[in-house]
């Protein structure tokens, strides 16, 4: 087994009363598509805050390409190699569509303005650059939103429900793309309440039931387990 | 054209007109700098009078007690408010939305107090007069070249990426750290930058006046004017606090000389008017109507 690119050990996060996420650990692979999933309020979004730094954790360990990086800000997080995109869009509304991708970036302009325009053409919104994010539609924006986690090259990509409100063809478009990032050596973990994407694109499925780990393994498997079948649809 | 014409005013202009343009710069300076940190990150300074107050303050110091030049103590005023922003930028950039507003609010009251109390080196409650110096020309020039400075400076911010991630503050402030951008250090820059220009035209004044006291260069009612110039002409653009600043001083001007009584009534209104009725501003309506480049 290659050496992970994200481990988490015995992970905890608790909000007053609440363990939002208790004790998870899991390792990922370089170069392969991981699925979280869970019913609502299970920890899922909560797991992607500690491992992005957004929340502090309570308990445990986040080590990416084996290094501490629980503790570390935000950014900083960032600049290391982890993307992300949220549950809800937030893309930058008054800043263009080429500005979104634009402010990521350092160095020579015109090379800065290629990559940009290249990712932007990858995500089919070559045309729109000039168009403020904020008038494009929901699907476009959420092109918008990946493309600009690209733009740093990031190792992994965590993706908070990319298929949510995507009608069909961008949809097909977007798991397309995550495939070819898949086969360029990256790693993904991706939320999705959508079963099929799910199935289709994971090759390892982990669930999580009121914050913990309950299950982990291939997506076949993961769907006749009886613990994530009782998590879902109740005893 | 214009700033031939603007270098020549002097010569002709009256008395009043060459004041008058020499408050115009000034209200351009503040109103651009409060635009580089409130109008790029928004987060809303409401104490940004405190920078003009201690450039102000250290630059009548500096002239009144040690016998400075004023061509010297104006950049010293800049640098003293520069200090200042160093020190409670740290710590009040971390709170968010209103309560940086507050913060900033508190702080400009704490300065007042405290220029107050040192009453050997402020004069107190009872104020600093400086040595009698006929020099409006001058200063009207080196306020000019203030104002001229930080529009230059709001557009070189404005027209770069260093610009653009200030915006991304306003914009999403959380998504700006996800996507590795340092929020923290940017907020700090931008409110140095914003914090030398209202400190240099504070000592600018200073010596204009030739006489200063805690309530003259503390007011809240300055920050409120700075802010709606900024508002009215446009947050976020080059133009738009100079096109308020413009705008706005020669209206308030009409106004006070017609309605003397009811010139705070009036331009209260034009406050609720401008929040209300185009928050964007006059530029920033026109740069979303017509797709005018940021350069505006």
């Amino acid at each position: 087994m290659p050496a992970p690119v994200l481990e988490l050990r015995r992970l905890s996060k608790r909000f007053g009363g609440v363990t939002a996420v208790d004790g998870v650990s899991l390792a990922l692979e370089p170069g392969r598509i991981y699925g979280l999933i869970g019913p609502n309020g299970s920890g899922k979004t909560t797991l992607f805050n500690c491992i992005t730094g957004v929340e502090r954790r309570d308990g445990g360990e986040v080590l990416f390409g084996g290094e501490r990086i629980d503790g570390l800000k935000p950014w900083q997080i960032a600049q290391r190699g982890i993307g992300r995109t949220f549950q809800i869009i937030r893309v930058f509304p008054e800043l263009t569509a080429l500005e979104n991708l634009l402010v990521v970036t350092r160095g020579a302009i015109e090379e800065a303005r290629a990559h940009a325009l290249e990712l932007l053409r990858f995500v089919t919104l070559e045309r729109l650059q000039g168009e403020y994010a904020g008038n494009l539609s929901y699907g476009q924006q959420k092109l918008l939103e990946f493309a600009r986690v690209l733009m740093r090259d990031p190792a992994l990509i965590l993706l908070d429900e990319p298929a949510a409100g995507v009608n069909r063809t961008l949809l097909n478009d977007l798991l397309a793309a995550v495939a070819r990032l898949r086969d360029e050596g990256k790693t993904v973990l991706l939320v999705e309440h959508d079963m099929k994407v799910v199935m289709g694109l994971c090759e390892t499925v982990f669930v999580l039931d009121h914050g913990e780990k309950i299950a982990e393994g291939p997506p076949g498997a993961i769907q006749a387990d009886e613990r994530v079948i009782e998590a879902y649809f109740g005893r | 054209m214009l700033v031939a014409a603007l270098a020549v005013y002097p010569a002709f202009g009256t008395g009043y007109g060459v004041r008058a343009m020499l408050q115009i710069f000034m209200w351009i300076a503040l109103a651009g700098s409060w635009n580089i940190i409130s109008g790029l990150t928004g987060y809303v300074s409401f104490g940004h009078v405190a920078f003009f107050g201690a450039g102000a303050y250290a630059g009548a110091i500096l002239i009144a007690k040690a016998g400075w030049p004023w061509v010297l103590a104006a950049p010293a005023g800049g640098a003293a408010a520069c200090a200042l922003a160093l020190v409670i930028g740290y710590p009040c950039l971390r709170l968010k939305g209103p309560y940086f507003a507050i913060a900033m609010l508190g702080l400009n009251e704490v300065l007042r107090a405290l220029v107050s109390y040192f009453e050997g080196l402020t004069g107190g409650g009872s104020g600093l007069s400086l040595p009698t110096l006929h020099a409006t020309v001058p200063i009207y020039y080196a306020m000019a070249g203030t104002a001229a400075a930080v529009t230059l400076l709001t557009f070189l911010i404005i027209t770069s990426r260093f610009g653009l991630r200030l915006m991304t503050i306003r914009e999403d402030e959380l998504a700006a750290e996800a996507m590795g951008i340092d929020t923290a250090r940017h907020k700090l820059y931008a409110f140095l930058l914003s914090a030398a220009g209202p400190g240099i035209a504070g000592a600018l004044a200073a010596r204009d006046q030739g006489y200063i006291e805690p309530i003259s260069v503390f007011p809240l009612a300055t920050t409120i004017t700075m802010i709606v110039m900024a508002l009215f002409g446009g947050k976020g653009t080059v133009w738009g606090p100079v096109f308020g600043a413009a705008v706005l001083f020669v209206a308030q001007e009409l106004v006070w000389a017609r309605f003397p009584y009811v010139h705070q009534l009036l331009f209260g209104a034009i406050i609720v008017a401008v929040v209300l009725l185009m928050p964007r501003g006059v530029l920033g309506i026109l740069q979303v109507k017509y797709r005018l480049p940021r350069t505006i």
